[in-house]
């Protein structure tokens, strides 16, 4: 039926073309562009979003492909970039031959895993995927054990914390009690109990949404079951996340600051809230969102409840659209071996997602001046090890995780109660999934 | 529908003229006759085939650019269709339709709209032509306050968001700031429905509502000023002036801003999209303030359900007509009380 | 908003006609103090944002976090301005954008003119019918037609060129409608009659009698053409190049990363906002020129 309907929209959109610009000289299915420069080279298009760190690399790789000249499409936000990438995918043409796809995207690019190529295909055949982190690669697996994409970078998770505003609480600041304080998250939800009732008039958590969002990833299943039908209901720990999380909100420990917006960076700069869940690019949000007067105040702990996690991070996809699959996958297995994630890392601080580049020297000497020089690379590095498996995600995790449940704890930040939200969550979740 | 065009395409009738495309008849019968020159030929086909040449090309753009999405949002609102999915899309008739009756998102939505309509259109058009009033005094300065009022409309989208959510940020936005610096509750600009829509409103009049005084002060410039001085001979006073002479003489113009700000109005996206940090579809928590076109954004471009979001353009197709029109008729009946001497 | 009770000063204060012969109301009465203090709100209300922009982008990105903003702008918008063009190919971006707002504005008015000229002046078969058709378009929700869009311009091998953006917008509804209602009154018949009987073509009617006679109309359509197409992003984004984009697709570049620098991302769109603000002016003073300076009347 897809196939129908798309020859269908194809003769339509050429019926309409035509008929409007019968002189011009609109090659209607035959599209002869072949990918190729004026001087017989291979162009490849490779789009990216944020920082990755590859311009110099892009040079690197030209020099030593003499037949190769790539074109690098920068976008600055991750969802425009997305935008443009669904877009093209939809109308089957545009896209580049090598396309970045963020983590929170993967599921829904997952569910279209027909429009891209299996890398384990197409890609180098000498190429071991154990030169990455495990759960990295089963994240990009899709159901069929295609390999979609080749990981870029990551964000484990360790956990930052005002170790002033700890001690106006009278809460304890020596490493070993922080890190028992943070082993779990009951103990998690405790000390941020008494954290708000000795009276600083501060929060514990940033926003319940950042909270939530740790806490269902590291269940065994989420929202989805291995046949990609919706269990937010049957799944019991959900509802009890859900619980944990609205009775923390209820009790005062959020400062109600969701993540990412604007609000979020004055709450960081008048010290709104006592600690934050930290993937590794999180430290320098921190230190430009909280300001210079905040310096030496905010510490890193190699402690997150209950293990680890993950948030953040890319992929490079090569879909079918490419022209030049081989060498588009070339390129891609080159960019992410670890050789050159660490280059990316020292331009760009993209935190590899490559086992051997977890450990290299400059990875593991990398300090953070403004978190009182803690030794953030090795930190990092020991907390992406920290987290070893992939659950499972269906094709609308990526929504259900930032707008159903994000918005759904943010309205009872707003007033809603527990049971009100959850319904709220229970419903958008059956919509998004349909 | 086409009667009352017909009646807006004949122009206003306030001082008969002769109407000018009689002049060279385009009926009759010229073919053998030997004293019509090949000029008058040529002449005759001028008046037969140039206005067709002369509305030609927004038919062809609009062929070009307009017509296959029109006709694939049509097409593809009658399936189950999930852009790129790796499962095909299926055919489901009016489904679609038939769900969105009993969605209650959706009448959230057009709740959403109508509110936010009716803070933003109407007072804006109100005070749109109380603002070109002004305008069209002796002011010194003219061009100046003219291009003053009209700044909004240039001023960046990226930078209004930046600005408004700063102004209206619920713990640290400048309106609650000084909210509470007097002793007054802060707002709860995100989270609570009715404030949200006057938040988008205010955006939106304030991008506006210059705009549509020029608009109107374009058309009021073009009122020969004989007419007022005559009335103004008759002793008629500013009121009377203005609502026996100007603004039935502005009919045209008045008519024109009614539908393309209902029209505007009843497809309002920008506005609560910027005013929304998450910057997605959702329009709020709990969307509390999404609007139709936000809701459709939402389903048939950022969740690919694309025969869905396809299905809502069309119903909201048809209450843009509906609504536009009852407008138009109500604004014709206003506007045109000074018509009938 | 200001209830409005009054909507212009004390009536009977009428000035003698000034000097030129063809004044509209203008000068039948000199507006009071009243008057001036709601015009001055209007306008402070108007640009606070800009001046906003500037503060922010006069100093540095911690400023923005503050509530209350500084009330003097700081020395760093050349610092900005400098990142800025570090950051991203402004003046290519910059001339794009003028291309295609520039080309997509003249075209607007001229063939909305045309058009509405047509409809508002000229009498076919089918004119009514029409019309209407035009209106309707307007109602069409477009937010969902960029990806049909893209599949006709991909077909007509046009995307990654500046056409796939201009041509689409080169005539709209919205421009023929607007010029149909100003011409039907604005344009005389009379003067159409005498240009007839002088022999003139249509076109050449359309030239000389209607064309003078709508500038104010015009203009505004003009602002508002340049000003639509000039912060258009979505579609240029996907339709263009990445090499060769418009400003402000490059300008979004600004906001990479998780941290915005808000200064930097004002400090572009301060900088990009002056060749509007020139548009703007230009087309501006033909808006206030008034129509007595086209084509005259009796």
């Amino acid at each position: 039926m897809r196939h129908r309907s798309s020859r269908w929209v194809k003769v339509l959109a050429c019926t309409a073309a035509l008929a409007a610009t019968a002189a011009t000289t609109a090659a209607c299915g035959s599209s002869d562009d072949s990918g190729k420069t004026a001087d017989g080279k291979i162009e490849l298009t490779l789009a990216t979003f944020n920082e990755f760190g590859y311009e110099d690399l892009i040079s690197e790789y030209e020099a030593a492909h003499s037949d190769v000249k790539i074109v690098h499409r920068k976008t600055g936000k991750s969802d425009a970039h997305h935008q443009n990438l669904y877009t093209k995918l939809a109308a089957g043409s545009g896209l580049s031959d090598v396309e970045a796809v963020e983590e929170g995207h993967l599921s829904k690019v997952l569910a279209r895993s027909g429009q891209f190529n299996d890398l384990k295909e197409i890609g180098p055949s000498g190429l071991d995927t154990n030169r990455w982190v495990k759960w990295k690669v089963d994240s990009a697996t899709d159901k069929n054990g295609h390999l979609i994409g080749y990981g870029t970078d990551i964000g484990p998770l360790a956990m930052c914390y005002r170790k002033d505003l700890l001690e106006a609480a009278n809460l304890p600041t020596d490493p070993a009690a922080v890190k028992d304080m943070f082993s779990s998250w009951d103990k998690y939800f405790a000390a941020g109990e008494r954290f708000t009732t000795a009276g600083t008039g501060k929060a514990w958590f940033d926003s319940g949404a950042q909270i939530f969002n740790a806490m269902v990833n590291q269940e065994e299943q989420g929202y989805y079951d291995k046949d990609d039908k919706l269990v937010v209901t049957s799944n019991p720990v959900i509802k009890e996340d859900w619980n944990q999380v609205t009775s923390a909100i209820s009790k005062g420990l959020s400062a109600k600051l969701p993540f990412g917006q604007p609000e979020w960076t004055t709450g960081a700069k008048n010290s709104a809230f006592a600690t934050k869940t930290c993937p590794s690019w999180m430290l320098g949000v921190i230190t430009e969102s909280a300001g210079p007067e905040n310096k030496g105040k905010w510490e890193v702990i190699d402690a997150f409840p209950e293990g680890g996690g993950n948030w953040g991070g890319s992929f490079l996809t090569v879909p079918k659209q490419s022209k030049h699959p081989k060498e588009a996958a070339e390129l891609a297995a080159w960019l992410t071996a670890p050789e050159q994630q660490v280059k990316a890392f020292s331009t760009a601080g993209t935190f590899p997602s490559q086992v051997e580049a977890l450990s290299s020297p400059e990875l593991q000497a990398m300090t953070n001046e403004y978190f009182n020089g803690v030794k953030a690379g090795e930190l990092f590095a020991k907390q992406a090890q920290a987290f070893d498996k992939a659950q499972y995600k269906g094709p609308a995790s990526g929504q259900l995780q930032d707008e159903v449940f994000a918005n759904a704890l943010q309205a009872v930040e707003q007033g809603k109660s527990s049971d009100e939200g959850w319904t709220q969550a229970v419903e958008n979740a059956e919509k998004v999934a349909k | 529908m086409t009667s009352d065009t017909t009646r807006i395409a004949s122009g206003r009738g306030l001082e008969p003229r002769p109407p000018v495309r009689d002049l060279p008849p385009t009926t009759g019968d010229d073919g053998g006759d030997p004293s019509r020159s090949w000029r008058y030929r040529l002449s005759r086909l001028d008046v037969k085939f140039s206005p067709y040449l002369f509305i030609a090309p927004f038919f062809l753009i609009f062929a070009l650019a307009g017509l296959f999405p029109l006709l694939y949002t049509a097409y593809t609102s009658l399936y189950e269709w999930t852009l790129g999915a790796n499962d095909d899309a299926e055919f489901i008739g009016l489904g679609n339709y038939v769900e969105l009756f009993s969605d209650a998102q959706f009448w959230n939505a057009l709740l959403n709209t109508f509110s936010i309509f009716l803070l933003s259109t109407v007072p804006q058009v109100i005070v749109a032509v109380l603002l070109a009033a002004l305008l069209n005094t002796a002011l010194r300065g003219r061009v100046a306050w003219r291009m003053g009022v009209l700044l909004p409309y240039v001023a960046s989208l990226v930078a209004l968001a930046i600005i408004f959510s700063n102004l209206f940020g619920e713990q640290y936005g400048l309106i609650n700031t000084l909210l509470q610096a007097i002793g007054v509750d802060p707002v709860q600009w995100q989270a609570d429905r009715f404030s949200s829509h006057v938040a988008i409103a205010t955006m939106v009049n304030w991008r506006w509502t210059g705009y549509n005084a020029l608009i109107v002060l374009a058309a009021m410039q073009a009122i020969p000023r004989e007419v007022h001085e005559a009335a103004l001979v008759d002793g008629a006073g500013v009121m009377r002036r203005f609502f026996s002479i100007t603004l039935p003489m502005l009919r045209p113009t008045i008519i024109f801003v009614v539908v393309t700000s209902t029209i505007g109005g009843l497809q309002i996206f920008t506005e609560p999209k910027l005013f929304d940090p998450n910057s997605g579809g959702g329009g709020g928590s709990d969307g509390q303030y999404q609007t139709v076109v936000l809701y459709m954004y939402q389903q048939g471009f950022l969740n690919q359900d694309v025969g869905y979001g396809s299905a809502i353009a069309w119903v909201l197709f048809l209450i843009i007509i509906v609504i536009a029109g009852i407008n138009f008729l109500i604004t014709r009946r206003i506007a045109g009380t000074g018509e009938a001497k | 908003m200001t209830a409005v009770p009054t909507i212009a000063p004390t009536a009977g204060t009428a000035t003698p006609p000034r000097r030129e012969k063809r004044r509209s109301i203008a000068n039948l009465e000199r507006p009071g103090v009243f008057v001036y203090g709601i015009l001055t709100a209007f306008i402070l209300a108007s640009a606070f944002p800009f001046y906003w922009s500037y503060l922010v982008a006069s100093h540095d990105a911690n400023v923005f976090a503050d509530t209350v903003p500084p009330l003097l702008p700081g020395g760093n918008f050349l610092a900005n301005a400098s990142r800025v063009l570090d950051t991203i190919e402004f003046w290519r971006a910059l001339g794009n954008s003028i291309v295609v707002s520039g080309t997509v504005t003249l075209s607007v008015v001229l063939l909305s003119t045309l058009a509405g000229f047509a409809f508002a002046k000229l009498r076919f078969r089918g004119r009514g019918p029409l019309l209407v058709f035009v209106i309707a378009t307007l109602a069409v929700p477009t937010q969902l037609g960029i990806i049909p869009l893209f599949i006709v311009m991909a077909e007509l091998g046009w995307t990654s060129s500046l056409g796939a953006v201009i041509v689409p917008n080169l005539v709209t509804a919205f421009g023929v409608f607007w010029m149909r209602q100003y011409i039907v009154d604005a344009v005389p018949d009379e003067l159409i009659e005498a240009a007839r009987m002088d022999g003139c073509s249509l076109i050449r009617t359309f030239w000389h009698v209607c064309l003078p006679a709508v500038r104010p109309a015009a203009a505004m359509l003009g602002i508002f053409t340049f000003m639509t197409s000039w912060n258009d992003f979505l579609w240029p984004l996907v339709a263009l190049s990445p090499e060769d984009p418009t400003i402000q697709v490059a300008l979004e570049k600004l906001q990479a990363g998780y941290f915005i620098d808000y200064s930097l991302v004002l400090a572009g769109t301060t900088m990009a906002t002056v060749p509007v603000l020139i548009v703007f002016i230009v087309l501006g003073r033909q808006i206030v020129a008034g129509i007595m300076q086209g084509a005259v009347k009796g």
